[in-house]
């Protein structure tokens, strides 16, 4: 794998300097160095890849419920065995 | 298409003026957050509004989270009696705001706001300084625990503008 090497503003933010907005986001939680790849693309493609991020959770959250509402079915079915 | 890009592409369609805000500007702007809905501040000037009510109908919108027995009549008229609305629509969640919390109508979100193409349209996307604004203001959970990756997005992007002459950009 490629080794990704970042620009002296990116490592502001992947490795920030105590008392800047970057250490609070760290120190929050926030994987900065998805921020910096993010921050990378284009606006447009920064929205194509949230649209598709959103559809991938969505899908998931469609087939947990499918899952969820067939396991219902089948106990129901079988206590009515 | 997914939703984001079917909500962007109605608007677009349909010639509605609007800004970009909320977590697609958010998402725009370089956070990693997600999120599940299409915000905007739309005009809400006459024409804008016909524009408006023409797009919301074609999709089947009708209000979201509002009790099934309320009637609801999605016209120009309402929506000059409102401000701010959220709809459930065929393509997904769009939310209109006729004002946002921190930052004020259209014409200040228009004015605090650049041009960005999305999905192939141009937009007007609100600026990362009222976004991290408007969240402030709004002050939910949701919106408070994406404001520390905005301001640290703001923090950069002053940094690398203050590197950069001559550009006229808002961040």
């Amino acid at each position: 794998m490629d080794k990704v090497i970042y620009t002296e503003r990116e490592m502001s933010l992947i490795d920030p300097k105590p008392g800047t907005a970057a250490a609070a986001a760290r120190d929050f939680g926030i994987d900065l160095s998805l921020t910096v790849s993010n921050l990378r693309l284009t606006p447009e493609q920064r929205v194509k890849r949230l649209d598709g991020f959103q559809a991938e959770i969505k899908e998931l959250r469609r087939a947990v419920n499918s899952s969820k509402r067939n396991g219902r079915d089948r106990a129901s079915s079988e206590a009515t065995r | 298409m997914a939703e984001i890009a079917q909500a962007l592409k109605l608007l677009a369609d349909f010639e509605v003026n609007c800004v970009v805000v909320g977590g697609v500007a958010a998402g725009a702007r370089g956070s990693t957050q997600a999120t599940f809905d299409v915000d905007v501040c739309y005009a809400r000037d006459q024409r804008n509004l016909v524009q408006v009510t023409q797009a919301l109908r074609s999709v089947n919108a009708t209000l979201r989270g509002a009790p099934k027995n309320i009637p609801f009549i999605l016209d120009e008229e309402t929506l000059q009696r409102g401000l701010n609305f959220t709809f459930d629509t065929d393509i997904g969640s769009i939310d209109l705001l006729g004002e946002v919390r921190g930052v004020g109508g259209y014409a200040e979100c228009l004015q605090n706001s650049n041009e960005m193409e999305l999905f192939g349209y141009p937009f007007r996307v609100l600026s990362l300084r009222e976004l991290i604004a408007s969240k402030r203001a709004a002050g939910r959970k949701k919106d408070l625990v994406v404001l520390p990756e905005l301001e640290a997005i703001l923090e950069y992007e002053t940094a690398c503008k203050s590197n950069s002459s001559g550009i006229d950009d808002k961040i």
